[in-house]
């Protein structure tokens, strides 16, 4: 959920370009961390969990409007440098099949990378605390994704503004409203609320659904975690046994 | 996603006036298109630009098996309905902007083999992230054929049954596992295989 669904033209041109130099900072700083050396070594591995992403994302849970992301699955197997380069790509993709706005892509990545680092952090610190692979990969993927989600209603909050100004665009907007209001003055006064953009109405419909795709997706990727601690434990990179 | 394949066939077979454009000129129209959402803030002129991109849709015979795709994103356009307290406006605005974006991209997408438009984005990206895209792009591919497998397998596994949702879920979770650790095996395959063809950190594309 934390991925931005908007179209181009929706949010206000200060805040994409913000985002554009944002990611392109956040990228430069995490790649830092990362040795040159290994970039080739690591690219192929880069694209295939990308693809998962991809595919990961066209399977759509229609009644909560969720795809899952497995960016934080993503993240733990590729380490938080690459999961900022993973999450541009699979944004940049996704916004070629019309899936998300091509002007948002560096929000999305903004919001989506911070899900793969902090979900990557979060497991690796819970694994140390409580010793329990799929306690930890569930309670690091429902806190990456809470948290990447009130980032995503942060950055759709910044541009009420925008908002409130397209819906004045075009007086007398609403179709089939109904003016029943005897008075100039409450009719204007009516007419100034409705056209108000009502975040908080989002925000009511937005959580309860994304709380049932975070759990969804944090009981998947802990399954996921444990089928490849099964077979193949040395891509999880954990030291210690877990229970 | 499956309509990837679809998309491929389209961009490299078709004949149409808009498959012989040069990628240069269909990115530029897809610029063009990108302002016109960008700046245009009333029904009727996105409208009409919608019109325009249906009209090209059809002109250039892409598979009508592909149109569908650009409506997906009108299911998490549906969610913005609410800010704005059902403004019919407001949504007739963001949902044209949404199909003229979606069809737009698609359109790019069913009539430029994706080469063209990755070594056009390398012109302004670092190479390693054209090289990704490169990757990722290919890698989809070959997920797509585990994926065939891997739905077989599941399907005799009891596939998903929503009577059984801990199964299920329990079952789609070992699906993705086994398309990751499948993905995983093939990356390092298809590393092994690059270095072989003397890869550089760089992707040549026809024309280099």
């Amino acid at each position: 959920m934390s991925h931005i669904h908007l179209p181009d033209g929706v949010l206000p041109v200060w805040l994409w370009i913000a985002g554009f130099i944002g990611a392109f900072l956040v990228g430069a700083i995490l790649l830092r961390f990362f040795k040159r050396e290994d970039f080739p070594r690591r690219l192929p591995l880069l694209g295939m969990m990308a693809a998962v992403m991809v595919l990961g994302a066209s399977v759509e849970i229609v009644p909560i409007a969720y795809h899952v992301n497995l960016t934080v699955i993503s993240g733990i197997l590729l380490g938080p440098s690459l999961i900022f380069l993973a999450t541009f790509v699979v944004n940049v993709i996704l916004a070629l099949f019309g899936h998300g706005g091509i002007t948002v892509i560096g929000l999305n990545t903004l919001t989506l990378s911070l899900e793969g680092v902090l979900g990557y952090l979060l497991f690796h610190l819970f694994w140390r605390i409580l010793k329990k692979l799929t306690l930890a990969t569930f309670v690091a993927t429902f806190v990456a994704l809470f948290v990447s989600t009130v980032s995503m209603i942060g950055v759709v909050s910044l541009g009420t503004s925008h908002y409130e100004e397209l819906m004045h665009q075009e007086e007398g907007g609403g179709v089939f409203e109904f003016k029943l209001l005897k008075e100039k003055g409450d009719l204007q006064k009516k007419e100034g609320a409705e056209k108000e953009v009502n975040l908080k109405r989002f925000i009511w419909i937005l959580l309860p659904l994304s709380f049932l795709g975070w759990l969804l997706e944090a009981v998947i990727t802990s399954l996921i975690v444990r089928y490849i601690h099964r077979l193949r434990p040395d891509l999880l990179r954990l030291g210690g046994k877990p229970s | 996603m499956i309509q990837l394949s679809y998309l491929d066939y389209s961009a490299v077979e078709g004949k149409s006036f808009l498959h012989r454009f040069s990628p240069q000129a269909k990115l530029a129209g897809m610029g063009l298109i990108l302002l016109g959402i960008t700046l245009l803030r009333t029904v009727p002129p996105l409208f009409v630009l919608y019109v325009i991109l249906l009209l090209l849709f059809f002109l250039s015979r892409v598979p009508i098996k592909i149109l569908p795709l650009t409506f997906y994103p009108l299911i998490f356009a549906v969610l913005f309905i609410f800010i704005s307290r059902f403004q019919i406006h407001f949504i007739l605005l963001v949902f044209l902007k949404v199909l003229c974006g979606s069809t737009g991209v698609v359109l790019l997408l069913a009539t430029t083999p994706y080469p063209s438009i990755f070594s056009f984005l390398g012109k302004f990206l670092p190479s390693l992230f054209v090289v990704a895209l490169f990757l990722t792009y290919r890698s989809v591919f070959i997920l797509l054929d585990v994926l065939e497998e891997t739905q077989h397998a599941l399907y005799f596994r009891g596939g998903i049954q929503w009577r059984r949702p801990w199964r299920s879920l329990i079952n789609l979770s070992n699906a993705f596992g086994h398309l990751i650790i499948k993905g995983i095996d093939a990356s390092e395959k298809m590393y092994e295989s690059m270095v072989l063809r003397g890869f550089e950190n760089r992707i040549h594309f026809r024309g280099d």
